[in-house]
C-alpha cells in the first residue's frame, strides 16, 4: 500500500523532482543505500551475504575469483593458483590430496606493531607511517607470513561459529566431520564438545594442525582424499580471509596456541574482540562503523598489495525507507541504492541512473513438497485424511501428486506476466554455469491433461473422487512467491473443482519453525530457494547435494519420506561424482542427478532467481559474481566526478 | 508536593516488573525456533543445517525453562545489563542512550512550537467562534488531523528535497558526518544542534538544522491538529463561565479578560493531552523517521519488533514504561501551578 501510494506520489510530482538530476556530489566517495546490515567484521563469524561486504572489502584471502567467473581464480595471497599442471595440487598414493600456495612476500596488513623507544609495540596505521617508524618496524607483527594464513584457518575452524567457516573442515576433513564440535564429539566419544577434556581437545588440534603445513615461503593443506570444491571455498570472503596473528592476539584474540582455542569457540557476538575491529590487508580500512545511524565507512588502504582503489571512501548507510533511498539517489546523495524490482523500468528509464538488469543468479526458487506431514493438531492438513477436507501425512509421498502439482503450474505465465521475461525456468538442482546443467533437460510444463491423468493414479484413484484440502505458506512480503502458490492454486482448481489449496503468508521465523528444529515437517507446500556456497554441484555446499543429499539442506527440512526417497535413489551418483577429481567423469553424473529430480519430481523448480544492480550513471567497475551473490568488490569501482 | 512525587515514582519498578513478565510471557509463547530468528534473522542461517540450529538453540538458552530465562534477564538487569541487541549490534542500553538524544532533538524541536501553536491557534478559535479566524483554523486543523503522517512527510521530501534541495533526509550530509566523526569534533550530548553550538561549528549546527526541519514541519503539522481542538473546546467552555463575565461586567479589557482570566484556565486539558503526546513521541515517531531517515528510537523500536529482537523489545518497552510514568508525573506537578485549585486539594 505505501510502496503503491509513493509510486503515484512520485509520478505525480515527478515534474517538481526533475530539477533535482544532481551534479556529482561527494567526489571520491561511493554512497552506498542498502537495507541490509553487516553482523560482524569477524571473517571466522561470518556466513551470511551483506556480512561478507565488510570482509570481502577490507581482508583478502589466498585466492579471488576471476572477476564474474565463477571456477575461475586468480592469484591473490598466493602467488599461484595450484592445479595438477603446475604441480601444486599433487595426489598422494593413499588417495589423500595436497594443495600448495607460494605465500606472497612484502604484503601488510592496515596496521603494523612499531617498537617504541620504551620497547613496547604500538599498531600504527601503515599508510601513515614515517621512514623512522618503518624501520622500527617489528618483524612479523602485520607483515603477512606463511604462518599468518595458517593461523587463519586454524582459528576460523576452530571457532566454529558459521557453516561458511566450517566448509573448512569439511575441506580439510574432506567431508568426515561437518564442524569441529562434531570432530571433538567423535574423538572423546562424548556428547557435546563442551564436555571433552583438555587432552581431547588438544589431540583434536594437533590432528588438525598437521594438516596445514608451513614450509618456508609456502603453505599447504593435506586432505585426506579428494574435496573437488577445495579452491572454491579457498577463494570465498569468509573464513579464509587472512588475518595477522600477532595483531589478532594483541586485541584479546586466540594466541594460536592448542591448549586455549576452546575458550574462544562459538564466541557471543559483541564479546569477540573481531567483532568490529579488523586489521585486513584488502584494499578497504574499517574507517567508523556507526551502528546507531547503521553506517560503515570504509577508507581506501593506500599500501594495498595489488595497488590503490580507485574510490577514496565507501559509505554504506542501511535506509530502510525505499521512497527515501530513491529520492537521494535520483539528488546525487546515493550513489547506489537497493531498489524493488517494480521500480526498475521507471528508474532505467531516468536520466542519470543506470540500470544493470537480468543479472544471473546461482540459486533457483522451488515449491518444496514435504512428506510424511506432522499429524498432531496441524491446521496445514485440515482433517488429516483423504477426505475432501484435508490431506494424508503421506500426501507427497505418493509421486503422481507430486507429478501432478508439477503439470498443474503456469510456469510460463509466471515467467511472462510475473518476472516480465527477465529469467528463466529452473531444470532442477543447478543453475546455468554449474556443472550439470544441460539446456535440453527436461522440464515440466503447464499441462492440465497430464496433470489429471497423474491426479486419477493417485491414491488408486481416490485423490480424483474426494479432492483435498491443505495449506501451503510463503513468506509474507513476497509478491513472486505469492504468485507462484496463487498460479498452482488456480491450475489446481481448474483441474479438479474439489482441489482445494489455501495460501497463508507468514514471517520467515513462522515458517523456519513448521520445518526446522521437529521430528516432522508441519507445513505440506513451501515456496523457498537455496543457493549453493561455491560453484561446485558436490560437497557439503554444492547444489546437488543441498537438494538431492539426504543430509542436505533441503532434506533437513522436509521430512524422513524424502530422505529415504533420496537415500535410494540419489545418494549413490552424489558419492560417485564426489569421488572423482575428473570434470569428465563428474558432469554427465550431475547432468542425470539433475534429469532424476524432475523424473521424481522431486520439487516444483520455478525459475532462475535473478538479480539487478541501480547506480548512478558516473558508477562503474561493478563486477557481478553470482557465486558472491551480487556482493560488491569496491577495489574495481570508480566514480566519475565530471 | 515532594512526597506526592516519590510516591509516584515509588509505583515505577511495580509497573517495570509487571511489564517485563508480560512481555516475557508472550515471548516464551514463541517457539525455540521462532526466538531463533533474532539471532539467525535470514534464511541463509539455515545452511548450517539442522545440527547447527539446535546448537544455537543451545547456545542461547532458548529451550531453558521460563523461569531460567526470565532469572538470566533480570539477573543481567540487576546487573545494570539490558542484554545484547542483535538488531542494533549492541548492548540494549547502548543503543538506547546513543539514539535517545536523536530522538529527544526531533521531539524537543517539533513539541514545542506544536504546542505554542496549539495554544495559539486554539486560543484564537475560541475567541473568534464561528467567524472566519475558527473557520481557518478548523479546516488547518482538519487537515492535519486527516493527513496521514506518511503521505504528509513525503510531500515535505517531495518538495523541500527533491525539488527545491533545501531539508535533505537523515541527520547530517556526508561532508558534515565527516566533521562529526573526526577527533577534532567532540561529542558532548549526541544531539547535533547542540554539539555543534557547543563545538563553535555553526556550520554544522545549519547542516543539522536543515535536516530536522522536515521531519520537525511533518511533526509539529500532524500533531498540533489534535491539540489544537482541545484547546479550542476548552476555551469555549471556559468563555462561558461565570467568573469571566464576571470579569467582563467589572469592565476588565477584552484582551486581559480572554488571555489572563480564560485562556489560563483552560490550558488545564491541554497540559493532559500534551503530557501523552510527548510521552507518545518520546517512544519514538517511528513513520517520521523511518521516512526521513531519522535514525532515532522510532525506528529501532519497529526493527527490534520485527526482527524478534527480545532483549531490545524488552529494554525500550522498560524505557518506554519510565517516560510514560515520569511523564505522568511532570503533569501531574504542572497542575498546581496552572490552577492552584489542584494543591488545595
Amino acid at each position: 500500500m505505501k510502496r503503491t501510494l509513493a509510486l503515484a506520489l512520485s509520478l505525480g510530482l515527478g515534474i517538481a523532482a526533475a530539477p533535482a538530476m544532481a551534479e556529482t556530489k561527494n567526489p571520491g566517495t561511493f554512497v552506498f543505500m542498502w537495507t541490509d546490515d553487516i553482523q560482524s567484521f569477524d571473517p571466522a563469524y561470518i556466513a551470511n551475504t551483506p556480512s561478507s561486504y565488510g570482509t570481502l572489502n577490507i581482508y583478502s584471502r589466498l585466492l579471488n575469483f576471476n572477476g564474474s567467473k565463477i571456477s575461475e581464480f586468480v592469484p591473490s595471497l598466493s602467488t599461484e593458483v595450484p592445479s595438477l599442471e603446475n604441480g601444486l595440487i599433487k595426489q598422494g598414493t593413499d588417495g589423500s590430496v595436497s594443495y600448495t600456495f607460494p605465500i606472497r612476500k612484502g604484503v601488510f596488513a592496515h596496521k603494523v606493531g612499531v617498537k617504541g623507544a620504551d620497547g613496547k609495540i604500538a599498531w600504527e596505521y601503515y599508510d601513515k607511517l614515517t621512514d623512522a617508524q618503518k624501520s622500527a618496524m617489528e618483524p612479523g607483527y602485520g607483515e603477512i607470513t606463511p604462518e599468518d594464513v595458517r593461523y587463519s584457518l586454524l582459528r576460523a575452524i576452530l571457532q566454529g561459529q558459521s557453516w561458511m567457516s566450517n566448509a573448512i573442515t569439511e575441506v580439510i576433513t574432506a567431508g568426515k566431520y561437518p564442524d569441529i564440535a562434531k570432530w571433538v564429539e567423535t574423538e572423546g566419544k562424548v556428547k557435546s564438545i563442551n564436555d571433552a577434556s583438555p587432552e581431547i581437545l588438544r589431540k583434536v588440534y594437533d590432528e588438525l594442525a598437521s594438516q596445514i603445513i608451513v614450509d618456508g615461503d609456502n603453505l599447504t593443506l593435506k586432505l585426506p582424499k579428494s574435496f573437488p570444491a577445495t579452491l572454491g571455498v579457498i577463494a570465498l570472503p569468509f573464513g579464509t580471509s587472512v588475518l595477522d596473528k600477532e595483531w589478532v592476539a594483541s586485541v584479546g584474540g586466540w594466541d594460536g596456541s592448542g591448549d586455549t582455542w576452546k575458550a574462544h569457540y562459538r564466541p557471543e557476538l559483541g564479546a569477540n574482540p573481531l567483532f568490529a575491529e579488523e586489521n585486513g590487508t584488502g584494499p578497504f580500512m574499517l574507517e567508523e562503523w556507526d551502528r546507531t545511524d547503521r553506517r560503515i565507512t570504509l577508507k581506501r588502504f593506500d599500501n594495498y598489495f595489488l595497488g590503490p582503489a580507485k574510490l577514496e571512501r565507501v559509505v554504506m548507510r542501511t535506509v530502510p525507507e525505499w521512497t527515501t533511498r530513491r529520492l537521494q539517489l535520483l539528488s546525487g546523495d546515493a550513489d547506489f541504492v537497493t531498489a524493488p524490482v517494480e521500480f526498475i523500468d521507471e528508474l532505467g528509464k531516468t536520466e542519470g541512473i543506470k540500470v544493470i538488469d537480468g543479472l544471473q543468479k546461482v540459486f533457483s526458487r522451488g515449491i518444496y513438497f514435504a512428506w510424511p506431514l506432522d499429524d498432531n493438531d496441524n491446521p496445514a492438513i485440515g482433517s488429516g485424511k483423504l477426505d475432501g477436507a484435508g490431506i494424508p501425512p503421506d500426501f507427497f509421498a505418493d509421486i503422481d501428486v507430486r507429478k501432478g502439482f508439477n503439470y498443474a503450474q503456469n510456469y510460463d505465465a509466471l515467467l511472462k506476466q510475473v518476472l516480465l521475461e527477465k529469467t528463466v525456468q529452473s531444470h532442477g538442482p543447478t543453475v546455468r554455469g554449474i556443472m550439470g546443467y544441460r539446456p535440453d533437460s527436461p522440464i515440466y510444463s503447464y499441462d492440465p491433461a497430464k496433470a489429471e491423468e497423474h491426479f486419477k493414479k493417485a491414491f488408486g484413484g481416490k485423490l480424483w473422487e474426494t479432492g483435498f484440502a491443505f495449506t501451503a505458506y510463503v513468506t509474507e512480503g513476497n509478491p513472486h512467491f505469492t504468485a507462484a502458490l496463487s498460479a498452482l492454486q488456480q491450475g489446481l482448481s481448474r483441474i479438479n473443482p474439489k482441489f482445494r489449496m489455501q495460501i497463508q503468508a507468514l514471517p520467515w521465523a513462522s515458517i523456519s519453525d513448521k520445518l526446522n528444529n521437529r521430528e516432522k515437517p508441519a507445513a505440506p507446500l513451501t515456496v523457498m530457494g537455496w543457493g549453493p556456497d561455491y560453484s561446485d554441484p558436490g560437497g557439503p555446499l554444492g547444489a546437488a547435494t543441498y537438494y538431492l543429499s539426504p543430509t542436505g539442506l533441503v532434506g533437513g527440512m522436509v521430512g524422513q519420506g524424502y530422505r529415504d526417497l533420496m537415500t535410494e535413489k540419489f545418494k549413490p551418483l552424489l558419492d560417485e561424482a564426489w569421488a572423482s577429481v575428473d570434470p569428465a567423469v563428474r558432469e554427465p553424473i550431475y547432468a542425470k542427478l539433475q534429469e532424476m529430480s524432475y523424473e521424481y519430481a522431486t520439487t516444483q523448480f520455478l525459475w532462475e532467481d535473478f538479480g539487478y544492480v541501480v547506480t548512478r550513471s558516473n558508477i562503474d567497475g561493478y563486477v557481478d559474481n553470482m557465486i558472491l551473490y551480487g556482493a560488491w568488490d569496491f577495489y574495481p569501482v570508480s566514480k566519475d566526478n565530471d | 508536593m515532594l512526597n506526592y512525587a516519590l510516591r509516584r515514582l515509588m509505583m515505577l519498578p511495580i509497573v517495570l516488573f509487571a511489564l517485563s513478565l508480560m512481555i516475557f510471557a508472550l515471548q516464551m509463547s514463541l517457539s525455540p525456533t521462532q526466538r531463533l530468528a533474532a539471532y539467525a534473522p535470514s534464511p541463509d542461517y539455515l545452511k548450517g543445517g539442522q545440527e547447527s540450529i539446535r546448537r544455537m538453540i543451545e547456545q542461547y538458552g532458548l529451550n531453558d525453562p521460563f523461569y531460567i530465562q526470565y532469572g538470566r534477564w533480570i539477573g543481567g538487569i540487576l546487573s545494570g545489563n539490558l542484554g545484547w541487541s542483535e538488531t542494533a549490534r549492541q548492548p540494549v542500553s547502548t543503543a538506547l542512550m546513543s539514539l535517545f538524544p536523536a530522538t529527544l532533538e526531533l521531539v524537543v524541536l517539533a513539541f514545542v512550537p506544536c504546542l505554542l501553536l496549539a495554544v495559539f491557534l486554539g486560543s484564537r478559535a475560541g475567541i473568534h467562534l464561528n467567524r472566519w479566524p475558527d473557520h481557518v483554523i478548523r479546516i488547518f486543523t482538519i487537515l492535519g488531523w486527516s493527513f496521514p503522517v506518511y503521505v504528509f512527510g513525503l510531500l515535505m521530501l517531495l518538495i523541500f528535497y527533491s525539488a527545491l534541495d533545501w531539508f535533505p533526509p537523515g541527520r547530517l550530509s556526508q561532508w558534515a558526518q565527516t566533521v562529526v566523526s573526526s577527533s577534532d569534533f567532540v561529542r558532548y550530548t549526541g544531539a547535533n544542534t547542540i554539539d555543534a553550538l557547543l563545538d563553535g561549528n555553526l556550520a554544522i549546527f545549519g547542516d543539522a538544522l536543515r535536516h530536522l526541519a522536515a521531519p520537525v514541519i511533518t511533526l509539529t503539522y500532524v500533531n498540533v491538529a489534535s491539540m489544537t481542538r482541545v484547546m479550542r473546546t476548552s476555551m469555549l467552555e471556559t468563555l462561558r463561565q461565570d467568573y469571566v463575565r464576571t470579569a467582563r461586567a467589572k469592565g476588565l479589557p477584552r484582551r486581559v479578560v480572554e488571555l489572563r482570566h480564560a485562556r489560563r484556565n483552560a490550558l488545564l486539558p491541554v497540559a493532559t493531552i500534551a503530557g501523552m503526546e510527548l510521552a507518545v513521541m518520546m517512544g519514538g515517531v517511528v513513520i517520521t523517521e523511518t521516512i526521513f531517515d531519522y535514525t532515532g528510537l522510532g525506528q529501532f523500536a519497529a526493527k527490534t519488533a520485527a526482527n524478534l529482537d527480545f532483549p531490545a523489545v524488552l529494554g525500550f518497552g522498560l524505557y518506554f514504561a519510565v517516560v510514560l510514568v515520569l511523564m505522568n508525573l511532570l503533569v501531574d506537578l504542572i497542575y498546581p501551578l496552572l490552577d492552584p485549585r489542584v494543591k488545595t486539594q
